[in-house]
């Protein structure tokens, strides 16, 4: 019924060779590195610094709470930072804590036992410098394993965003050259989602739409009106299946995927191993070593050019290099940056591929918080119906700075939300009361709430921006980042317009607004940080060219979030997929030339 | 296979919990004897049990649509945490429970003259709508217990089986074919 293929065996790295290319990291970036690069015949080598889990075993989608011994929460020696802590405290977060682990704030959510080895321990990964809640997973697969599903493109409203409105910078390349390639992601990987024709969120080639539920409809309805829209949510995952791919399956509407947090036992929903990695593996020509944490580029001292990879065997505390024809950097935004200043050489003194001084700054990601919940007054005390069994509800695209000019903030924001009832009644503690009314209220209004939140464009500046800490070094004696890093003005316009323009759009659905809240959530919670290695066409003020190819050294390549010129408010997971296959298919093609 | 046993656990239950509060009914003691050892309060004494028991009943009620807290083992489930909470940080949090459900006890003799247990059923009432009062900002620390006793009360009830499956009668968790909701028409 719901097949699962054991995933291929690996190969033996061998590190006497030399590789066509060397890829750090194995999540979206990586994973679609890994996978052009062997299309094309190459023979790769994939450096992962996690583990390789069992991820079915982790995730046990359909396991009710009450099969789980603690209701599917963590060991009690266990905590997950709080949105508290990370307000109150500076990083390292896990500095002075008694509990055994630490794990970052998404483990905050229902189910973190589920997702407890998904992410890393915090003890063993420090950072420094200003607040910023930084969820990293280290795992075959990284954030993959359990991302949002949410899967937008981008648009030459982002792409030429300084066109526009005169703010930071173009992209190099517009929406003509990545349309193809967001076509390519859609067919291979599989995209559920609506037509909507809007030219500031393109449509992607769809497979079946999840659906929408009363209150959902309602809002859509009446935003009509207002001349916005309310499109199902466009979820990454394979909603009729994939012929050509025997790793995953369709999914059907079991819920996990909401009521979690993320992923998905079948792999309906799109992860990086069974998408990308796996058929790689089945070309014959990827090699995948795991526990191997890069710390170094490594440069051939004649040419400047990069040589391989040094890495930390992170079980045996080995060190090794691997060496390659081309290094494809893909290990996330941050860590990517972190890896590229670590890597300093005589031909290379400020890191490789930094001698514009840029990387490491024009940080930038989507601000969260501002959110709206209402209750449907109609929906009060109706037989209950399924609403949860899909990836995900809804989604409103940017509306703001299209055509017209706010006067308080430049850009935009889209809002994420849902309605309807879940497994667990999520209101039922703030519903007042106790005894067999608070029950009967409770049981009533569960169906009838609608909640959305916005993800609006944080800009990228300069002075956003990360570096190498001078003290504090990771469990394996890699030096950590520091951040230097907040919200602008900009933002905070933006948060209270969120809030505002959310309560009106209810409003005006009838539907009655509980809460509209405009406080910001801690930097780096919406987990979309991107920047820090930027492309653009002027070596002085960018780090890499069209192809995520640097400046400086032209076997070099930065294929993940880093190479985002600027955020948009669109979720980032499927551009950078779609640009790293556009620039692996030029890396082989330049490669082939003897140009590399 | 579960559900359908689920009357059958929950009866039994709550003989053990009857018993767990010393009543002195010697056949429901004597078949709770007989039941498993897990049956016996890890964290809690028996008497401190016995009162959390009934604290959750009267937070979340068996009515006509469904059984309550007490069916749900609600009790057993914060019994159950609070014998595995982590001590280095979480004392705190055990000699917390132990004071509140003191302090229930107190109330209760203060306002009725009895313990909450040898109370009426009404008066039990008026002292948890007392505890209740500052639900959104408690301040004295029985209207703070009373927020930490209904907040992992509605965690416990909503998380078992007869929360998700008699009272809520979710009916997802399931495979579905086609996703429920409507389609967009335009």
């Amino acid at each position: 019924m719901l097949f699962q293929v054991r995933p291929p065996a690996p190969k033996e790295a061998d590190l006497t060779t030399v590789y066509d290319a060397i890829v750090v990291g194995s999540g979206a970036a990586g994973g679609m590195a890994a996978h052009i690069l062997t299309s094309h015949g190459l023979n790769v080598l994939l450096l992962e610094a996690g583990r390789k889990l069992d991820i079915e075993s982790e995730l046990k989608s359909m396991e009710w709470p009450y099969d789980h011994p603690r209701r599917g929460e963590m060991p009690r020696d266990s905590h997950a930072i709080t949105l508290n802590e990370y307000t109150v405290r500076q990083p390292p977060y896990a500095q002075g804590t008694e509990y055994k682990h630490v794990y970052s704030y998404v483990q905050g959510w229902g189910g973190s036992d589920y997702s407890k080895n998904i992410v890393v321990d915090e003890k063993d990964h420090p950072y420094t410098g200003t607040k910023y809640a930084w969820v990293r997973a280290r795992l075959l697969g990284g954030k993959t394993a359990i991302w949002g599903r949410l899967a937008l493109r981008l648009s030459d409203y982002d792409f030429k965003a300084k066109t526009h409105d005169g703010y930071g910078e173009d992209w190099p390349i517009s929406y003509a050259d990545i349309q193809p390639y967001y076509d390519k992601v859609d067919l291979y990987l599989g995209i559920g989602g609506h037509k909507e024709n809007l030219p500031h969120l393109p449509d992607s080639l769809f497979q079946r739409t999840t659906r929408l539920n009363p209150s959902e409809v309602m809002l859509r309805q009446s935003l009509k009106k207002m001349n916005r829209v309310l499109t199902p949510y466009r979820a990454g995952v394979t909603t009729d299946g994939l012929k050509h791919n025997k790793y995953r399956s369709k999914c059907y509407g079991r819920g996990a995927c909401g009521r979690r947090a993320g992923g998905c036992d079948i792999h309906a929903a799109f992860d990086s191993p069974t998408g990308l990695i796996y058929p790689a593996m089945d070309t014959g020509h990827l090699t995948l070593r795991t526990n191997s944490t890069a710390y170094e580029v490594t440069v051939d001292p004649a040419t400047g050019k990069a040589r391989g990879v040094a890495f930390v065997d992170s079980q045996s505390g080995q060190h090794y290099e691997a060496k390659g024809k081309a290094v494809v950097v893909a290990a996330s935004t941050l860590e990517s940056a972190r890896l590229l200043l670590l890597s300093k050489s005589n031909a290379h003194p400020n890191g490789i591929g930094n001698s514009s001084g840029h990387v490491g700054h024009n940080f930038c990601e989507h601000v969260m918080g501002p959110s709206i919940l209402g209750r449907v007054k109609d929906l009060v005390g109706k037989p209950r119906t399924l609403d949860d069994g899909r990836p995900g509800g809804f989604y409103i695209p940017r509306y703001r700075n299209l055509e017209e000019r706010h006067p308080k903030f430049i850009r935009g924001y889209g809002f994420e939300g849902g309605g309807g009832t879940g497994m667990i009644p999520g209101r039922a503690l703030s519903t007042p009361g106790f005894g067999a009314d608070f029950k009967k209220t409770v049981r009533d209004e569960a169906g009838a709430f609608v909640h959305m939140g916005g993800f609006g464009e944080v800009l990228p500046r300069y002075e956003s921006a990360v570096s190498i800490d001078p003290t504090v070094k990771d469990r394996w004696g890699i030096p950590v980042l520091k951040f230097d890093y907040a919200f602008g003005d900009n933002e905070k316009q933006m948060a209270l317009d969120m809030a505002a323009t959310g309560k009106e759009m209810f409003e005006a659905a009838g539907i009655e607004v509980l809460h509209a809240d405009s406080d910001i959530l801690t930097e780096g919670w919406s987990i979309h940080e991107l920047g820090t290695a930027r492309m653009g066409r002027d070596p002085k003020t960018s780090v890499l060219n069209q192809f995520q190819q640097s400046h400086d050294v032209k076997n070099l390549f930065v294929v993940d979030g880093s190479s985002h010129v600027s955020a948009s408010c669109q979720n980032p997971t499927w551009t950078i997929m779609a640009l790293a296959w556009r620039s692996c298919d030029h890396l082989a093609d330049e490669l082939g030339k003897g140009n590399l | 296979m579960k559900r359908e046993d689920q009357a059958g656990l929950t009866r039994r239950d709550a003989l053990k919990i009857a018993a767990g509060a010393a009543l002195s009914v010697p056949v429901l003691f004597t078949r709770a004897m007989a039941a498993p050892a897990a049956s016996a309060p890890r964290f809690f004494t028996r008497e401190e049990f016995a009162l959390l028991d009934e604290l959750a009943e009267t937070i979340i009620p068996a009515d006509s649509h469904s059984p309550g807290a007490r069916a749900a083992k609600v009790a057993a489930y914060i019994d159950g945490r609070l014998a595995e909470a982590y001590l280095p940080v979480e004392a705190d949090v055990q000699q917390r429970w132990r004071d509140g459900l003191r302090r229930v006890d107190t109330l209760s003799q203060e306002m009725n003259g009895a313990a909450f247990l040898a109370a009426s059923a009404e008066k039990r009432v008026a002292v948890l709508t007392r505890m209740a009062a500052n639900e959104k900002e408690p301040k004295t620390p029985e209207e703070k217990f009373f927020r930490e006793l209904k907040g992992t009360t509605v965690h416990g009830y909503y998380t078992s089986e007869i929360g998700i499956h008699q009272e809520m009668e979710y009916k997802g968790n399931t495979l579905q074919q086609e996703y429920a909701g409507e389609e967009p028409t335009d």
